[in-house]
Parts: structure tokens; sequence; C-alpha cells
């Protein structure tokens, strides 16, 4: 069933300080949302809202009921015990058999390029191959929505792409519905389906944007891209410069 | 490297004859083999006290004693440990416990087992009540200790409860559980013997003690204790193989 997640009337204070204020935001289903805003404006205080793992003061998450969510982390949260395979195995253990799992890891992996490294523990891996195995075992997890916060923050430019290009590939054969968020405008142009611009505190939707062209012929940071760049560029920069706080 | 491993092992070996050196003199100068006996009369009942009848089932008693202590305290001390470590309620309602466990004089203990238990099952008590509070706090601590974010991440992945204890928790404390399992064992070793002394089991390493004292043969008390050193020795050395073995990332 199709349904869009719909964040209705938001409210969340931390002390004084009201991060958001009778917010709303519409997250279309199998589309990936973009939520871009400067760091500490109370974007990853949204995806632990969305999650669960916090508790909005008021307002509702409809459409969200009954959905499960897999979590991308600005780490890549893997057990240093467990290796690559049986850090993915980890979550989905309880879910299918056996033999449904090795089917399932091996496919994932072998798309993330990774099976050879199946037995590898976290520490003899690098900073790129840890975000993609959290990256599979993200898609590996049977959920309907996945939430993305700054996974790709600190990989350097080229293996930044490649990450990208990687969680690009699982998505287009995986399609689930996505909230993404950075502060990074070219990773959200790049990936992004809607891109909301979030600003000010109490924070709040400063533009909303789609981006139609189709993922496999966007290059990053160039061509129409660009464009829609120095667009939210100039709707931005002004606003970027408001009272942020850190969480 | 190599150079700096042989380095020290040269060190230990100097510094090791330096003290026996310094034992060998004084008891010398002291001129009293009851007193203080030298390093070669030690070794002499050494040599007497190994081939006699009842020393192997005697060092195997007060292992077995020591081991079924510890492994008690063991696992109490892990699963009150975890519980502890995970539950505020359990936290507050075993402390008071653990406080008494801890400042008790080991004396009082082994006075009350010997009135509570067999010969036998004293020095077992009072190995497991000194070793278990060691292990308990080590245990919390590690708890304590474990990236909030891995467990966050197994809740999101809507783990079961059981499997993120023994795969996320059980995993991150087990250098704090080694670290305790050392440290209580070293403490561990020492008072079961000075149970057996007061307890008096017929084969134990502390009996023995008690009766070499008893006849004023002091070579043989310190042979004997060269005996209780050895066994500490081994004990640790195997911890440390098993940390190396089972820590491997």
């Amino acid at each position: 069933m199709q349904m869009d997640i719909q964040l209705q009337n938001i409210t969340k204070q931390y002390g004084a300080l009201r991060v958001y204020d009778n917010f709303s935001l519409t997250v279309p289903d199998q589309k990936v949302t973009c939520i871009l805003g400067p760091s500490g404006c109370g974007k990853t205080t949204l995806l632990n809202m969305v999650s669960g793992l916090i508790k909005p003061d008021s307002g509702e998450f409809k459409g969200f009921t009954d959905k499960t969510i897999s979590y991308l982390f600005q780490e890549q949260r893997l057990l240093p015990w467990k290796t690559v395979w049986q850090n993915i195995d980890f979550v989905i253990k309880d879910i299918y058999t056996k033999q449904q799992r090795t089917e399932i890891i091996t496919k994932y992996l072998k798309m993330v390029n990774l099976y050879d490294f199946r037995n590898y523990r976290p520490d003899k891996l690098s900073g790129g191959m840890k975000q993609r195995v959290s990256i599979a075992r993200a898609f590996v997890f049977p959920s309907d929505a996945l939430l993305m916060d700054e996974p790709f923050k600190g990989l350097d430019m080229e293996l930044k792409i490649s990450v990208l290009n990687s969680f690009i590939g699982l998505w287009q054969q995986d399609r689930r519905t996505v909230i993404f968020v950075t502060h990074d405008i070219d990773e959200a142009l790049y990936l992004g389906d809607k891109i909301y611009v979030l600003s000010g505190l109490p924070s709040n939707v400063k533009q909303a944007i789609n981006v139609t062209v189709p993922k496999k012929e966007r290059r990053y940071g160039e061509g129409r891209l660009k464009e829609l760049k120095d667009e939210l560029f100039s709707c931005s920069c002004n606003s970027w410069d408001n009272v942020c706080i850190n969480q | 490297m190599r150079d700096s491993t042989t380095a020290t092992k040269l060190l230990h070996i100097a510094s090791v004859a330096f003290f026996v050196g310094i034992w060998w003199v004084a008891a010398v100068i002291v001129g009293s083999e009851i007193i203080l006996p030298t390093p070669l009369e030690t070794i002499r009942s050494l040599l007497v006290i190994i081939p006699s009848p009842n020393f192997w089932p005697s060092v195997v008693a007060t292992t077995t004693r020591g081991l079924a202590g510890f492994f008690l305290s063991l696992v109490l001390g892990l699963m009150i440990g975890i519980l502890a470590g995970l539950s505020k309620t359990a936290r507050i309602l075993i402390q008071p416990l653990m406080i008494v466990c801890r400042s008790t004089p080991v004396m009082s203990i082994i006075l009350l087992a010997l009135i509570w238990f067999e010969t036998n099952q004293v020095p077992v008590f009072v190995g497991f009540l000194i070793a278990f509070p060691v292990i308990f706090a080590n245990v919390t601590e590690g708890i304590k200790s474990v990236d909030q974010k891995l467990v966050d991440m197994a809740h999101i992945y809507k783990v079961k409860k059981a499997r993120v204890v023994f795969e996320v928790y059980l995993p991150a404390i087990l250098p704090y559980l080694i670290a305790g399992i050392s440290t209580a064992m070293g403490v561990g070793w020492k008072v079961v013997i000075a149970a057996e002394v007061l307890s008096q089991p017929k084969y134990a390493i502390g009996t023995n003690m008690n009766l070499e004292k008893i006849f004023l043969q002091t070579g043989g008390v310190f042979a004997w204790t060269i005996v209780a050193l050895l066994l500490s020795y081994i004990s640790e050395t195997g911890i440390r193989l098993l940390q190396k073995k089972i820590i491997t990332w």
C-alpha cells in the first residue's frame, strides 16, 4: 500500500529552546526526500522523532504507524567483534531462515562489492567500506522507510561518490521511502527527489524543490544540478547564518 | 623490538636474582633456619615435599576448591552484574549486599564459614565471597561502558533483547570481565589458602603450611608458599592466554 508520510504540527522543545514549532512536512512514498540545513538545526532530532528514539512534545506522524524502518547513522555502528557477514546477519536473524539469509546477504554484499570481504572484521576495513556494510545492512533489513543521518560525512570526494553510487544502485532495485538529512547541497541534489531546505529556530521549511533529473543522468555537482545548487544557495546562504543549536 | 624484549627479559632475571641475593644474605646474617631459611634450604624442603604422597592430592584439592569458588562467583557475578548494569532498580537493591561483601574482614568470613560449613566447603565459600564482588563490579562497569549507539542500532532493527545481551553486551564487557577474573583469582588463591589454614581439610596447601609451622619447619612453610605462588602464576598465565584467544578484535 502506497502512502506518504506526513509530519503534522510537530513541536519539540529542549528547555527554553524551541527546535520545532508547529512544523509540518510531507515525505512522498518510495522517493528520496532530503532535509537540507546547517549543522545543529535539529535535523537529527527530526530523524530521531520519526524513528521513535525520542518523542515530540506534540504533533503526529501520519502514515507511519505500521512502517518498519532502517537507519543509516553518521557512524557505521558495526559490532567490532562480528565479521561483515555476521554484522548484517545480526539484524535479520530473527526474521528469516538460514537459507534465506544466506541468499539475501550474498546478494546485497555483491551489490556493494564487499562479498570478498565477508569474513573481515570492521577494524580491517576502510571508512568507505564500513559505510557500505552499513548501507547493505540497512537494505537487507525488510523496512518500508530508510532514515539517513549524514552517512556520507567525512568521506573524501572520490570515495563519497562511490558510496553514493552504491546507495543509488541498491535503491534503484529496491525503492524505499528515504528521509535523508544532510548539510551538503551536492549530496542532496545527487540523491534527492524532493529537497526541503530548513532554517531558523524554531526550524521551518525555507524552500522546497523537486529534482526531476533521473538519477542515472546526474553528475555530482555538475550540469543541471549546478543550476539547482545556485538556486538553492541563493535562498539558503542568508538564512544559514541564523541561530542554531548543537544537539 | 626483539632487542627490547631480550632486554626486558634480562632485567626480569636480574631483578629476581637481586632479591634472591638479598634473601640469601639476610638468611646468612640471621643465621637461624627456624626464623629465616636460606633459598637453598627452601629448595631442599621443596625437594622433600614434592615426592611426598600427599603433595599432589593437596595441590589438586586446593586448585579444585579455588576453581569451584571462583566459577560460582563468575556465574553469579555475571548474571547479577548484567542485571544491575541494565536496571537501576536492581543496582540499588543489590548495592548494600555488595558493600557488606567488600568491607567484611576476610577473617570474619572465614570464622563464620567455619561455623556454617564442613571443612572442605569453607575455602570454597570464602573464595566465592571474595571473588564475587570483584566480578560483579567489573561486569556492571563493563555494561555501563557499552556503546549506547550500538544498543540503539540493535533497538532500531528490532533485535530481540536476549540476542542484544548475548551479542552486544556480553562481547563488549569481555575485556572488563577478564580483568575482573584476573583480579579475583589473584585475591582468590590467597584467601582460599588462608581459609584452609584455619579449616584444616585433609588435603590442602593451607593444611600443609600449618603443619610445617607447628613443627617449626620454616623451610617447609616457604616451600609450600612457593607452590602457592606457582599456582597463582599458572592461573594468571592461563587467563592471559585466554584473553589473547578470545578478544581478537
